[in-house]
């Protein structure tokens, strides 16, 4: 008995030691490429951007330290709280609106599953993919005055009221027209999204429900939508995060105004960094939607232990 | 089963028929377009709407001279191949560390690696933008590509792991018996079974790169590097709606490719992207 104990191990070592052979030269080289990419592209411009936004620093080249100056002057300039305020909103529009248009489409593909279901997926996600400047192509000119699709059509049909409307030079409506736009195109991936994690739902509850007597809709909201509570979740915190990022179809549609009406914290460091030449409160804007975007990112993660905890 | 979907009946049909009706009202703004791709800018202007009496290319011809089209799709293309060049094979040789040579040094690694999935690349422009002046590779395609593929690699590198952990551990094992090195075994027996969460990458990255505005706008400056994105933005810009024939055109030749992928593999897509999403 000792001996057949003996021998295993005493051959799983002479293995483990034979695979060992060069596994760390090994392990390093196949590491090496990816890190010099993140040591040059990621890990070093990061420390230059805390560094760049305590300075006043010019394309001209002129650095100085100035502390926290650029910070204290962002939160009193009019622009960055514009931005800081769109992104906010459009992060709640966005989990008000978008989210429960999503969860409906989902539902209704998942629970009508027919041959239909998989073709009207792949159209719901088409606008997803594709590029952000024939997205805002689309979006001016969906919305533009005279030639615009909403403004023809009404005045072919005589609705002088609707005709006349200016959406994209209204300050008040042009924040609109672009979230209209990014609603037609990214709904797509939480209706994906959501669908795929309908679909794990176990068939049995859905017989269970209907030999309940349960409709449809008594079933989406006292089974499947209880069930969706983190995944619905994570998708707000992508929505938040993804508003932080903000910046192609605001600033391709309407370069982010009529004034700062769509104006976005991208649009404001774009505006900042490389039309004013003012790298120092640019990197200070980029350093706040860092500090944003890392806090809602914690906020996922916590969910997602707080999940696994629920289930313990 | 059957006696289920009798019930359904009324319900399912009002349902389709609703979801049929909103998937008409997505396509319909990329169907738009083709309204007006082949009329004259006084046809569109009189009758925007009115069906195209003749099918004329010369929109096509003219807006692929004006917008220097075939130099945008060159410049679009090697972003995007380069993109794919670049990362790819850090992520996968990543990965592949990653999921099978775990130890305590190689996870404070994976660690390292993962602060790149959290950080927006909107932070890093400043000086992004100084040291490739610095370096002059701004407004080179090599430039774009290569700060792409960085942005990517965090993503991919956590792609490729996962699916390497999911290759049984006696594969390894016995191409390590067999003789094979450390290697051998990943470009021999790994690589190749990995070619699912290839084929994703692939498409992804391809069609990341395709659609990039932000990287291309601060990235390049001169005419001649823009990419497809970049001057059907320029163009909209400069002319409003007003030239709506040539500029339609424009776009559609931009987002004919990404469509056409789609087309072909739009399960493979979807199947990324939510292989991706239930990872985070």
């Amino acid at each position: 008995m000792s001996q057949s104990m003996v021998e295993p191990s005493a051959l799983a070592g002479r293995r483990r030691r034979a695979r060992d052979r060069g596994r760390a030269p090994f392990v390093l080289l196949f590491l090496l490429p990816a890190f010099l990419f993140l040591a040059v592209f990621l890990y070093y411009p990061i420390e230059e951007t805390f560094r760049i936004a305590m300075t006043k620093s010019t394309g001209m080249g002129s650095e100085a330290y100035v502390g926290f100056d650029n910070y204290a002057k962002l939160f009193v300039n009019e622009e960055f709280l514009a931005g800081l305020w769109h992104v906010f909103g459009w992060a709640f529009w966005s989990v008000l609106i978008q989210l429960p248009l999503a969860f409906l489409v989902a539902f209704s593909l998942t629970f009508y599953a027919n041959k239909l279901t998989g073709p009207l997926r792949s159209i719901f996600y088409l606008s997803n993919v594709l590029p952000s400047a024939i997205t805002a192509m689309l979006g001016r000119f969906i919305f533009a005055p005279k030639f615009g699709v909403i403004s023809s059509l009404a005045t072919g049909l005589g609705w002088k009221w609707l005709g006349s409307v200016d959406f994209l030079g209204n300050k008040d409506l042009a924040f609109w027209s672009v979230f209209t736009i990014a609603t037609w195109a990214y709904t797509g991936f939480p209706i994906i999204y959501l669908m795929a994690r309908i679909e794990q739902i176990p068939a049995e509850l859905r017989e269970a429900a209907e030999l309940d007597g349960a409709t449809g809709w008594r079933y989406a909201w006292h089974i499947v939508l209880p069930d969706l509570n983190y995944p619905l979740r994570i998708l707000a915190v992508l929505c938040t995060v993804g508003s932080l990022k903000l910046f192609d179809l605001p600033y391709i549609m309407l370069t982010g105004g009529p004034g700062n009406a769509t104006v976005t914290l991208g649009i404001t460091l774009y505006r900042h960094g490389f039309i004013n030449w003012n790298y120092g409160k640019a990197a200070a804007v980029g350093v706040v939607i860092f500090l944003l975007s890392l806090g809602f990112t914690v906020a996922q993660f916590s969910l997602g232990q707080s999940r696994e905890g629920e289930k313990a | 089963m059957s006696q289920l979907r009798i019930r359904h009946g009324a319900a399912e049909v009002l349902a389709t028929v609703l979801l049929v009706a909103l998937a008409i009202l997505v396509i319909l703004p990329l169907l738009m377009p083709l309204m007006f791709v082949f009329k004259t800018q006084l046809e569109f202007s009189y009758h925007p709407w009115a069906w195209p009496k003749q099918i004329r290319w010369t929109n096509f011809a003219e807006a692929w001279k004006a917008v220097k089209i075939d130099q945008g799709l060159l410049n679009t293309a090697i972003v995007s191949l380069g993109a794919i060049a670049a990362t790819l094979p850090p992520s996968a040789l990543a990965g592949y560390i990653f999921a099978k040579y775990r130890s305590r040094a190689t996870e404070l690694a994976f660690y390292a690696i993962m602060v790149g999935y959290f950080v927006p690349s909107l932070m890093v422009l400043i000086p992004l933008y100084k040291m490739e002046v610095a370096t002059r590779l701004n407004d080179t395609l090599y430039g774009l590509f290569l700060p792409m593929a960085a942005f990517g690699i965090p993503f991919w590198t956590l792609i490729y792991r996962s699916f390497f952990q999911t290759l049984p551990a006696d594969l390894a094992e016995a191409a390590r018996i067999d003789g094979a090195g450390h290697a051998g075994t990943f470009f021999r027996i790994m690589l190749p079974l990995a070619k699912p969460a290839t084929i994703l990458a692939l498409l992804l990255v391809f069609i990341g790169a395709w659609s990039d505005y932000l990287l291309s706008l601060i990235l390049l400056s001169s005419q001649e590097h823009f990419t497809m994105q970049l001057r059907v933005a320029s163009f909209l810009n400069a002319y409003g709606t007003d030239r709506m024939p040539k500029y339609a055109s424009a776009a559609v030749i931009s987002a004919a490719p990404t469509i056409l992928l789609y087309i072909l593999g739009h399960k493979w897509i979807i199947r990324g992207t939510l292989a991706g999403a239930i990872k985070e």
